[in-house]
């Protein structure tokens, strides 16, 4: 009998990073539960992290590589795929320059590291640009974040007094805030969850307040103003810490009760609740925005101002509010620009912001540009990309033209662990090894600290790091990936902070690199240093950045979507798709067949006053049509007034309801080019 | 003596506990119906909560059992019912106060938590911590802990 075998490392299943014991016996995990010991999670993990003992021993992981020809894919050696895949990026780049090749990562196998790898490789092989998901997600707070604070600040929910929520469902996306929450609840912490739709989230609210869709900052307008006219603003702290508040202040007067309960549907006895509840906080506030408040048209704005409501009480840098956090030195593997590329990045001119914070193109504007040929009416080859475990297919805006798109590349690699949607269309399918057959450095920003995401089985599987130098040495830029494996690369990453990946070994459960601490903009200012890392040092209420671009400075909400303001005759349901669901994360998990028989297929969520309207009863099947496109899918009827009236909730990531033929990439953010996922116009006809 | 504790109010409703139950025991499906513990989510009254057998001093479904198939393990104090003695009478159903005995109905037995031998998998699923498998009085109440001061961390 073999020997079972527990390892401590952490989960990949979703991007919370949650520390997980996995037991393996005859080198194959059968086991995966949360580890004690561990701060974040403390040995509490969500079904999808203890089904990757399941998903990664499915018989239909991908094993061999696998190569498009006439009659359908075909395995052949990796070696030889590796070849042929380096030649014909070789033959598009000289024929068609450097720019037209390039990487997209991913999030099926790795964190940060991977993006930093690829980040790297494309640089190595001359290319502008670099791909990845956060096109749509989580790129227009980054910047929401570092317009306001110069970095992105961490929520203190085990000691805040008042957690806001908007648009986020932490039980779904980040299962470990709950905990944090309910411990800070202990202490006596209230909690607001502002949303369309009744979540996990809003079960242990003190307050949950119902807003249409699209209309968010219209909400948290309306408080500020309030808290203006009523003083619960920490006046010293915005006169010494802030810039731009007087400006503020003038926009927000537009946003009295009257306007905004016509927009929101929030009475204004609810906003003075609110306000009452962010006044006994004090500054120990946490105001948090979620993918709900990005996914729109003012993603940006939205995502600002919502987390202008802790700055205002000067709940920044405090226990309890929303921590600057520190780090320990690393090195990083994002290449230089010392290093040249060629041809300019795609998106960098439209969405010069993006480009500003974080040197990332635009994979909408990606697609566009491999379907014309141009890129804002420029010539613009682009034929090869090399995909690591992502599925644009099931989760970018406009399926069917991603789908074109990524079918009329010359060179399409996907590297994945099993065969994706997206990796059908591939000319190339490479299986990838799994997060916990490879090494990588993990960082928690509460904590301030660093965790080996540790190997605990051999696949005889090529991992991100060996697939990308396998590349880069055949293109003659192996130079840059000088590290053996991967432990040889975090051994490089960690290098100045005085760690080793021996003390990584020896606290498998989170080392502390650098200790919390509080009152850092104090201690700045005291010194004579620049309190924040904005350009001003200052909470950059109107940013200096913004308007180095052109852009008005504070967080304006000018174009409301035309559904709020009127109702659509040809399209009058408002639809929102991107709302996850506790046991599937994005696209993934379909194939898991325990859950799949629990949580079966998708559905289209509305209140059930608009079923009564339709005429549809629980699982009725419904046509749901947008101006992009239409699929089928059943309804699930909301009771009890938990989703705004008119609008429909569809979650993505179904195949045979891909939410994603209907959303629209053209209808995007100004400033990070993000589409509108929330607030499109549908028509519903029943089956 | 340790026992499932449940603290309603930290309850999201996110039935993770039901699924990894479920698949714990059945090792092929998360679906609640294979469940010992079910979480009732009263959602026009805003109010949730999951539920799972006490283990009780006093357990009716041991005492009505007709087969002798329900028994008590010495280690854990769980009572458990022995699924190859279980003739399906549902008389345990009946007899629990609580609705926390479930009827299989693919192999005809009833099903209960075992508290998985004491590591129960609900409990290390429960996001929330409002599960917690812990020490507690003989009247099974959880022991009042002294309140933390607060951490002055700032
Ligand atoms: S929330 Fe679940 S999937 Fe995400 S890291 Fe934690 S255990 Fe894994």
């Amino acid at each position: 009998m073999q020997e079972r075998k527990t390892y401590h490392s952490i989960c990949r299943m979703c991007g919370s990073g949650c520390g997980v014991d996995v037991e393996v016996e005859n080198n194959r995990i059968v086991k995966v539960s949360g580890n004690e010991e561990n701060d974040i999670n403390r040995g509490r993990i969500c079904i999808k992290g203890s089904s990757a003992a399941t998903w990664l021993n499915l018989p239909e992981r991908l094993r061999k590589p696998l190569k498009k020809t006439a009659n359908g894919f075909v395995e052949i050696p990796l070696e030889q795929a590796m070849d042929e895949i380096a030649a014909k990026m070789k033959e598009l780049q000289d024929t068609y320059g450097k720019q037209a090749v390039a990487g997209w990562k991913g999030e099926g196998t790795g964190f940060n590291q991977n993006e930093q790898l690829m980040r790297r490789f494309n640089r190595a092989i001359g290319s502008p640009n670099y791909f990845s998901n956060n096109t749509q997600c989580n790129n227009s707070r980054y910047e929401a974040f570092y317009l306001n604070y110069g970095c992105w600040p961490q929520a203190d929910f085990r000691h805040t007094k008042l957690a806001i929520f908007w648009g986020t469902n932490s039980p779904a996306a980040h299962s470990f805030w709950t905990q944090d929450l309910n411990e800070g609840r202990d202490r006596g912490a209230r909690s607001i969850v502002i949303d369309t739709k009744y979540n996990e989230q809003a079960h242990i609210a003190d307050l949950f307040v119902i807003v249409r869709p699209g209309s968010d900052a219209v909400l948290a307008y309306g408080i500020i103003h309030r808290m203006i006219e009523r003083g619960v603003v920490n006046q010293e702290y915005v006169d010494t810490f802030t810039l731009g508040y007087d400006k503020l202040k003038v926009y927000a007067e537009r946003f009295t009760g009257e306007y905004v309960e016509k927009i929101t549907g929030v009475k204004p006895e609810v906003i003075e609740t609110i306000v009452d509840m962010i006044q006994a906080a004090g500054r120990q506030v946490c105001s948090w925005p979620g993918t709900g408040v990005e996914h729109q048209a003012n993603g940006v704005s939205n995502s600002r101002v919502c987390s202008l409501v802790d700055a205002l009480v000067g709940a920044i840098d405090v226990s309890g509010g929303m921590l600057i956090n520190e780090n320990m030195k690393t090195n990083s593997l994002v290449l230089g620009d010392d290093v040249p590329v060629e041809g300019e990045p795609i998106g960098k001119s439209v969405y010069p912001v993006v480009d500003y914070f974080k040197k990332e193109s635009h994979t909408l504007m990606l697609m566009d540009t491999i379907l014309t040929g141009k890129y804002e009416g420029r010539d613009y080859p682009f034929k090869g990309l090399i995909m690591t475990a992502a599925d644009p297919v099931m989760t970018e805006a406009n399926t069917a033209k991603t789908i074109q798109a990524l079918s009329s590349l010359e060179l399409f690699v996907v590297k994945d662990l099993f065969l994706t949607k997206t990796a059908e269309l591939a000319d190339y399918v490479i299986p990838a090894a799994c997060n916990y057959a490879r090494d990588e450095l993990y960082f928690n920003g509460m904590e301030q600290s660093v965790y080996l995401a540790e190997k605990v089985v051999e696949e005889p599987l090529q991992t991100e790091y060996e697939f990308l130098k396998g590349l880069a040495d055949r293109l003659g830029a192996g130079q840059y990936f000088p590290w053996k494996n991967e432990r040889e690369v975090i051994e490089y990453m960690i290098e100045p902070s005085g760690f080793t990946y021996e003390d990584l070994q020896k606290y498998p459960s989170g080392l502390r690199t650098v200790l919390v601490h509080y009152h850092k903009p104090e201690e700045r200012l005291a010194k004579g240093e620049k309190p924040f890392p904005t350009p001003t040092g200052k909470i950059e209420i109107c940013s200096t950045v913004l308007e180095q671009f052109g852009y008005p400075g504070i967080p304006t909400i000018d174009h409301l979507p035309d559904c709020i303001l009127q109702k659509d005759e040809e399209y009058p349901y408002i639809c929102m798709t991107g709302a996850r669901k506790i046991p599937y994360f994005h696209g993934r998990y379909r194939n898991i067949p325990q859950i799949l028989k629990a949580h079966p297929h998708a559905e289209a969520e509305m209140h059930e006053a608009d079923a009564e309207d339709l005429g549809l009863k629980e699982g009725d099947m419904i046509r749901v049509t947008s101006r992009v496109g239409s699929i089928e899918i059943p309804v699930h009827i909301m009771k009890h007034d938990t989703i705004a009236r008119s609008a429909v909730q569809i979650t993505h990531g179904w195949e045979n309801a891909n939410a994603n033929y209907l959303t629209d990439d053209s209808d995007r953010d100004p400033i990070s080019g993000f589409p509108n996922l929330k607030t499109f116009g549908i028509r519903i006809e029943k089956l | 003596m340790k026992a499932i504790t449940i603290d309603q109010k930290k309850c999201v409703g996110c039935r993770n506990c039901e699924m990894a139950c479920a698949y714990e025991k059945s090792q092929e499906t998360c679906e609640v119906m294979f469940s010992n513990i079910r979480v009732s989510d009263y959602v026009g009254r805003g109010f949730v909560v999951p539920m799972t057998c006490f283990h009780c001093t006093e357990a009716w479904c041991m005492k009505m059992c007709p087969a002798h198939a329900i028994t008590r393990d010495p280690e854990t104090n769980a009572v458990i019912i022995n699924p190859n003695r279980c003739a399906g009478c549902k008389m345990c159903i009946l007899s629990c106060p609580y609705g926390n005995i479930h009827f299989d109905h693919v192999h005809m037995v009833s099903h209960k938590c075992d508290l998985c031998g004491g590591k129960p998998r609900c409990v290390t699923h429960c996001i929330s911590g409002a599960l917690r498998y812990e020490e507690v009085g003989s009247d099974g109440l959880r022991y009042r802990k002294d309140v933390l001061p607060e951490e002055t961390r700032g």
